[in-house]
């Protein structure tokens, strides 16, 4: 296969194109899901400060009854997988699930590592380490952040005298929402994008191939042919070949080709003079 | 590579050379294992890919220490552009061998250099997302040295094969008494 003009001239193209597009559209769609998972942690991190800033008075005023109305009703929202609420000790006090209440929380899990690594827990960490991804048990990927709920003075300062003003971090809000909306995006991307790769592959590729055939392999074929039939004794084919530089060689074969008829045409007629002249002897 | 005739003819004081048949064909013989050579690098890269594909977890871990020696790793998004512009430059360089018919191969340090970029994703943490791309740079760097030493040895080869069939005329000839 490798052995024809069209192939040798062909294929390292098209390797070469189809190579470094893929690489490019891996990398480009690599790029592009790395932000799009960004956006949305850092809208999720909004979510999650929205729902602590909502809290804080019910917290303040230790409602727990409005507090349990505001996890209910944002855990009611479209997306949302979980949302509770744990306190210092790692034990769940409100949870959209009433099943999790009073359950506790391993602190070497995902979402609680990064600040529970080490003896001392640490006391502040960014938004992207405190998300954590996994597939929860009916099946749906969840990306869920833990975001701690930090002492103020207004809540060592309340009447009610419940925390120190030692304790930095009070409880923490775990908040999971649905990846599904993420994933459709992303296989959305994908799909557009291999479209778009395989388009491109046919316009580049396809096109150099179509130029290519039409303006030197037909031609050069047309020649070979020409000059193969020659070589078999057939002096009297046409040859026709208007191709740029390639009718410049055509001509040139086809000037040969006349030359070589006319050398055999003579040599003809002088064999036959010969013959006539030995009989009439 | 000129069309002279190779070193191996000996000679036994007259003034014809009798040529040696196993020298002359050693050039031939080791072009083919030039071209055979090729393979063998892409196998040594798949071999490492499938350690790629699974992060290399058959290799033990640095200690921490090292990993504070070591520093943080470059971020996946300068690794992938120095990735973008090593398989840009790498499929440049080849196909401007193969326009000047250069036999000049770079395999064993491409392998190299796609070992490095595995390495670099994978103390980044970041292999799952990356490792096609770094795959696919390689195939593709790989599959256009190996197409471009197999010509330029298949061109060689011919090249070789004819002085040889030249020669052999020319042995006949001489042989032939009366010519």
């Amino acid at each position: 296969m490798f052995r024809t003009l069209p192939a040798r001239a062909i294929v390292p193209v098209a390797v070469a194109v189809t190579g470094f597009v893929i690489v490019c559209c891996i990398l480009l769609y690599s790029v592009m899901k790395t932000d799009l998972i960004n956006d949305t942690i850092i809208h999720e991190t909004n979510l999650t400060d929205t729902v602590i800033k909502s809290a804080r008075y019910a917290m303040l005023k230790s409602d727990r009854e409005t507090l349990r109305n505001i996890i209910a009703n944002v855990g009611d929202l479209q997306g949302v997988e979980h949302l509770r609420i744990f306190n210092k000790e790692g034990r769940i006090m409100f949870s959209v699930d009433p099943r999790e209440v009073s359950r506790i929380i391993d602190k070497k899990g995902a979402g609680c590592i990064g600040c529970h690594a080490g003896p001392v827990p640490a006391s502040s960490l960014g938004p992207m380490d405190r998300v954590r991804r996994f597939t929860n048990e009916r099946g749906t990927e969840v990306l869920a952040i833990a975001a701690p709920i930090y002492n103020e003075a207004a809540c060592y300062n309340a009447g009610c005298h419940f925390h120190t003003a030692g304790q930095k971090v009070l409880g923490t809000l775990d908040i999971g929402l649905s990846a599904t909306p993420l994933q459709k995006t992303l296989a959305l991307m994908r799909g557009r994008m291999i479209i778009f790769s395989v388009m491109v592959l046919i316009l580049t590729v396809g096109g150099v191939a179509a130029l290519l055939r039409r303006q030197i392999f037909i031609p050069l074929r047309e020649i070979t042919e020409f000059t193969s039939d020659i070589n078999n004794g057939n002096l009297n084919r046409e040859l026709t070949v208007s191709s740029g530089e390639l009718s410049d060689l055509a001509d040139g074969i086809r000037a040969v080709a006349l030359q070589l008829r006319n050398a055999v045409e003579e040599t003809e007629k002088l064999k036959k003079d010969l013959e006539q002249t030995k009989e009439q002897k | 590579m000129g069309n002279h005739p190779p070193e191996s003819f000996q000679t036994d004081g007259s003034d014809k050379q009798k040529p040696s048949k196993p020298l002359e064909n050693e050039k031939i013989r080791r072009l083919k294992a030039r071209s055979n050579r090729t393979f063998y690098v892409m196998a040594l890269f798949i071999a490492l890919s499938i350690g790629a594909m699974r992060d290399f977890d058959f290799l033990p871990s640095f200690p921490p220490r090292l990993h504070e020696l070591l520093g943080e790793p470059p971020s996946a998004g300068m690794i992938s552009a120095t990735l973008l512009l090593y398989s840009f430059s790498a499929i440049i360089l080849i196909l401007s061998r193969m326009m000047s018919g250069s036999g000049k191969y770079g395999g064993f340090t491409q392998v190299g250099y796609l070992a490095g970029f595995y390495l670099f994703f994978h103390f980044s943490g970041t292999m799952e997302e990356y490792f096609w791309a770094v795959f696919t740079a390689g195939m593709t760097i790989l599959g256009l040295e190996i197409y471009q030493v197999w010509t330029w040895c298949r061109e060689e080869i011919k090249i070789q094969e004819e002085i040889l069939a030249a020669l052999e005329r020319n042995r006949h000839k001489d042989d032939k008494p009366g010519d």
